[in-house]
């Protein structure tokens, strides 16, 4: 056998070694509950509850945002993040949280927000009011 | 339904526009064939019709992509809004320069400029290609084909069945949407463009796309000569022909990935330059995997080795992009992804783009792969290209584990359709997960750059005392390199001990590189663009680690919070910035001094001093962040950050946030209609107070209220504008109010100024705003009416003046004292031609005792006298010229007192006008950041040496 076959054959086996070992980075997304379990890191995914307070005032503290997610289970927590509050954040349809869960309150580390990006709406822009709405 | 006649389009731009479409696709498929047969026939007398048809056929396909260009440019700079292309990315007041911007902003134009370049390419190998001409330009036809067919916009079949091939840049709004607004005949003076996304109004974007599209379109050569080398069975003939083009490809497309890192670090706020984003790892694998096949593509013109793994790489390269073309376009990675494309619903055409390659590749390749000669002899462990194979094989693998992970949202598709109750994987951390594989891929390949360099061709001469020197060397560049290790490592915050490896290795691909090049560059020139490059892979390496590990915020008091026990991942990144406010953070002062609004760019100016020890400011630099609002000014569309580059270190500066208030004009309305306005009369000579009530925690938690009591004095009333923001026009009346506030609480003292403008009939207000204690004054309207009494309320009395001449009129005594030229007055605007004197008129009020100058004005514009009248509400005098008599220098002037007033300012006062005037930053240090930039361009200017090495045939 030539030693460059066996030097792939070795990296073959590493590549699959590594697609096992890579599966723990591979998840699915976390509810509540789960988090509460397991008290780990983990990534929730859900709706931003839009009838429930929004906390975010940058006089009195720039680094702490907090509102409240309801997960894929209906769950709801309120959920602390310690950074400021990101753009467009009303507008997000689906976000997904990584941190963990402390005395029933998420703390996320790391926040990810899918907005419908406004630029891609199917809309005709009109020139003044007079005319017409704008139409969808 | 009845057919609308529609007015005011320009359709003759789109018909000639889809004419050439048509034109390149038809052309695209005559030159394919054409070179098929050209290469099929080739040594007949056949051969050389063929290639003329073939060379014709590209000249046509070319003008007719130059034609589809140059109208579609045609129709975006005219605003042709009725096209739906220049609808969406175009707009009115898009400055001229991002017409190139918004070209290629979406699906249609970049597969314009990916077209525009493969005709460049095309010629350029019709004139250098020689006898591989056919054969390449075969499958280069076959690929603008597939390409062109992306923006054709052809339906084959009826009705709703009908297959969609293609959008077409040229199809009409009112085709493509339905809308009531199409049923108006002249709906083409209604509509307006959207405007390209006001993120892409940023010169990297006229820059960036063209050079990576180049790239793409480079990768596309070394396939087309493996599929000549494949078909015509001249598997080593091509071998020569193809490394400079794969070397050109590999120095383009590595800028054009680096140029979107510049970007993303530069423009973007992410705070890095790669996310590992899935659409930045599928640009970056064809490149490494297009790497392996340029080493591979050496060891067989040198050692005969690896010919099929050549033709493999070369292929997957380009399949790679075509690949990589499906992520971004076809909408699969959905959310993913920040570069995401709009969807065109072509998902199946891009399909089918990577299936023809794919098989085309494949059959190519295991219908001759009998043929390719395979050396049976095995390489030696002492050769070079045995090392170099393997260091290809890394490539392949890091290439593999990227496309595997990057993947997942194809995989989560497939296991949909099979499983519709699948939940999707995703990565949990996508930074994280990448990083500790390719940390690994870097130690290799730098550690296999390194010693390979040493081995020879077939191990020639491996003696045992050559490989004592070999042994020697490595020693002594191993102890060299760990030394210089331990040396970064007191600069580099190396955590873990992967982290101290690939420092290791980075420095020691440049330790070794570097000898290369010293010992060896002098007899063989073609080491030079190799140790160049491989040196650069080391610096590369260094930087990203010193950048990656190094980085930390400064705008927070990172050390003061650490010892309160947070985790690194929990301490305050940003800091708010009221204005003219310093706040001391990490060592440095930093105020934020002002901000301007140049078209819908607002710059913030932000000053840092660094103090020393005892407070002292050993340097000061400012940055200017920017706030993008979007094309209508209405609403924050992006944060751009700022920059401070110094040799060792970068300090990165953005605005995480500012008020809601100057974010969303619309959270600013709505406010401004909730203030309320108490009415205050202030006296002309008497301070008034002013209560107001602050909520503040008390010591117990609980919220307390305060009064605070300002106190507010009129300085002067003036009818002279005292707004910057203020426009002057002609016949404007102005009067403007200074007041003194004395807060209760602050140490200083405010001025306001607000003013009112009177143009016409309509009253403008201009409020002025202190925010250190959230007040907004305005003057009330009613001090119009104070100020300027109607003029049916005046009893005007004419007089005659000589110069210096006095005369009492009521109770006021005027003395007429000069004229003079080239007067002044508020609500005069001199124009050319006017012929204007003033005069200086001092007017005593005999009942109250005061004493002012006036002057009015006589003008005589275009052969017509008028006047303008001077009055002041102290003396309560109205004085205007009527006549003057330049014979006998006297004036007749028009004199009358203005009933007596109550001297008073009204005024209206808000005291919960919150202050907007603060910034939230974040600031991060990257040290060592020039490293990674200096490593990647060192790589690039060595693939581009070598490009021209091999040209040369060196």
């Amino acid at each position: 056998m030539k030693k460059s076959h066996i030097i792939a054959i070795v990296m073959i086996v590493a590549a699959i070694g590594i697609f096992i070992s890579s599966g723990s980075d591979m998840t699915t997304f976390s509810t509540f509950k789960e988090a509460t379990a397991t008290q780990k890191v983990v990534k929730v995914s859900g709706d931003l509850v839009k009838n429930k307070e929004m906390y975010y005032d940058e006089q009195e503290n720039p680094n702490l945002f907090t509102f409240y997610l309801k997960d894929s289970e209906g769950q709801e927590r309120k959920v602390i993040l310690n950074n400021a509050k990101p753009q467009d954040f009303e507008k997000s349809e689906n976000i997904v949280v990584t941190g963990k869960m402390q005395n029933d309150e998420f703390v996320a580390t790391d926040m990810l927000m899918k907005c419908p990006s406004k630029y891609k709406d199917e809309e005709i822009y009109v020139k003044s009011k007079e005319t017409a709405s704008i139409m969808n | 339904m009845e057919e609308i006649q529609y007015i005011g389009e320009h359709l003759l731009p789109g018909q000639i526009g889809k004419a050439c479409v048509m034109l390149s696709f038809a052309a695209a498929v005559l030159a394919a064939v054409a070179y098929y047969f050209a290469t099929e026939k080739r040594e007949t007398p056949e051969a050389d019709g063929w290639l003329k048809i073939g060379r014709t056929a590209w000249t046509a396909h070319g003008i007719g992509m130059f034609g589809v260009v140059s109208v579609l440019f045609y129709i975006m700079i005219n605003h042709y809004f009725e096209y739906r292309y220049v609808q969406s990315q175009v707009s009115a007041d898009l400055p001229f320069q991002y017409i190139f911007s918004a070209f290629w902003g979406d699906q249609e134009g970049s597969f314009l400029l990916w077209l525009f370049w493969h005709v460049v390419l095309g010629f350029v190998l019709i004139f250098t290609a020689k006898k591989w001409e056919a054969p390449v330009m075969a499958s280069l036809s076959l690929i603008q084909i597939v390409i062109v067919s992306m923006i054709l916009g052809v339906y084959v079949g009826f009705g709703a069945d009908a297959l969609k091939f293609g959008s077409n840049p040229f199809d009409l709004l009112r085709d493509t949407m339905e809308a009531p607004i199409f049923a108006q005949a002249d709906y083409v003076t209604l509509i307006k463009g959207r405007g390209l996304n006001p993120l892409l109004q940023n010169y990297w974007m006229t820059i960036h796309p063209p050079t990576l599209f180049l790239g793409f379109a480079s990768t596309s050569i070394p396939f087309c000569y493996a599929m000549a080398g494949l078909w015509t069975r001249e598997h080593q003939a091509w071998l020569k022909p193809v490394l400079p083009w794969a070397l050109f490809s590999g120095a383009i497309l590595g800028t054009g990935i680096l140029m979107g890192a510049a970007w993303a670090y530069e423009a973007l706020t992410f705070g890095g330059y790669w996310a590992w984003d899935p659409v930045e790892n599928m640009s970056l694998v064809p490149w490494i995997i297009l790497v392996a096949g340029i080493h591979t593509n050496l060891i067989a013109r040198s050692a005969g080795y690896s010919i099929k793994a050549t033709y493999l790489f070369y292929a997957f390269t380009f399949i790679m992009i075509v690949y990589s073309t499906f992520l971004t376009r076809s909408g699969v990675l959905g959310d993913t992804s920040v570069h995401a494309f709009t969807e065109m619903g072509l998902e199946n055409q891009l399909v089918a783009f990577i299936g023809i390659f794919f098989l085309q590749t494949m059959w190519l390749y295991f219908s001759r792969m009998k043929g390719i000669p395979v050396k049976e002899k095995e390489e030696k462990a002492a050769s070079k290209e045995f090392w170099m194979f393997i260091g290809s094989l890394v490539l392949l693998f890091s290439a593999v584990m990227i496309t595997a992970s990057t993947s997942l949202p194809v995989y989560n598709k497939i296991r949909e359709v099979f499983d519709p109750l699948f939940e999707g994987r995703t990565i949990a951390d996508a930074v994280d997960h990448f990083n500790k594989y390719q940390l690994w891929i870097g130690v290799f390949v730098a550690l296999l750059s390194g010693t390979t360099q040493f081995l020879r061709w077939g191990g020639k001469n491996w003696d045992d005392k050559r490989r004592k020197k070999f042994m020697v060397r490595m020693g002594a560049a191993f102890i060299v390199s760990a030394a210089l290790t331990g040396l970064l490592c007191l600069w580099i915050n190396a955590t873990a001990w992967q982290y101290i490896v690939l420092l290791f290795s980075g420095v020691f691909a440049i330790v070794t590189n570097a000898d290369y090049a010293i010992f060896y560059a002098r007899t063989n020139l073609k080491a030079t663009a190799s140790a160049l490059s491989h040196v650069g892979f080391g610096v590369l390496l260094i930087g990203i680690m010193a950048s990656g590990l190094n980085k930390r915020h400064i705008s927070t008091n990172p050390f003061a919070q650490r010892d309160m026990g947070l985790s690194s991942e929990m301490l305050d990144k940003n800091v708010l910035l009221y204005k003219n406010f310093p706040m001391y953070m990490s060592g440095y002062r930093v105020t934020y001094t002002g901000d301007t609004l140049v078209g819908n760019d607002r710059r913030y100016d932000i000053t840092y001093e660094k103090l020393d020890s005892v407070g002292r400011v050993t340097e000061e630099f400012a940055v200017r962040p920017t706030i993008l609002y979007d094309n209508a000014l209405t609403k924050v569309a992006a944060y751009n950050p700022s920059t401070k580059h110094y040799l060792h270190k970068d300090i990165f500066t953005h605005i995480a946030t500012i008020a809601e208030r100057e974010a969303d004009m619309e959270v600013r309305k709505e406010f401004e209609d909730t203030l309320t306005h108490y009415r205050y009369d202030l006296p002309y000579d008497t301070p008034l107070s002013v209560i107001d009530t602050t909520r503040k925690k008390g010591p117990d938690g609980t919220p307390e209220t305060y009064y605070l009591k300002h106190e507010i004095e009129l300085i002067e009333i003036t009818e002279s504008p005292n707004r910057p923001d203020y426009e002057p026009e002609e016949g404007d009346r102005i009067i403007g109010a200074k007041l003194k506030i004395t807060p209760q609480i602050a140490d200083t003292v405010f001025y306001a100024n607000p003013m009112l403008v009177l143009r016409g009939a309509r009253v403008y207000t201009y409020p002025d705003q202190i925010d250190p204690i959230n007040m907004r004054l305005r003057l009330h309207p009613d001090l119009i009416d104070l100020t300027f009494p109607p003029e049916s309320a005046l009893n005007y009395e004419a007089k005659t003046f000589g110069i210096g001449e006095t005369q009492t009129i009521g109770n006021l005594r005027v003395t007429f004292q000069n004229v003079f030229s080239n007067p002044e007055h508020p609500s005069y605007v001199a124009q050319e031609g006017d012929l204007a004197v003033g005069g200086n008129i001092k007017v005593e009020n005999l009942s109250n005792g005061v004493t002012e100058i006036l002057q009015p004005l006589y003008i005589i514009r275009e052969g017509r006298p008028f006047v303008v009248k001077d009055s002041d509400n102290r003396t309560g005098a109205h004085v205007l010229f009527e006549s003057i008599n330049p014979a006998t220098e006297s004036f007749a002037l028009r004199v009358a007192e203005a009933p007596a007033t109550q001297n008073i300012v009204p005024l209206e006062i808000s005291t919960k006008s919150y202050r907007t005037d603060y910034i939230v930053l974040e600031t991060i240090v990257f040290p060592g950041i020039n490293l990674v930039w200096l490593g990647s361009i060192m790589m690039m200017v060595g693939l581009t040496v070598g490009v021209f090495q091999r040209k040369r045939g060196i």
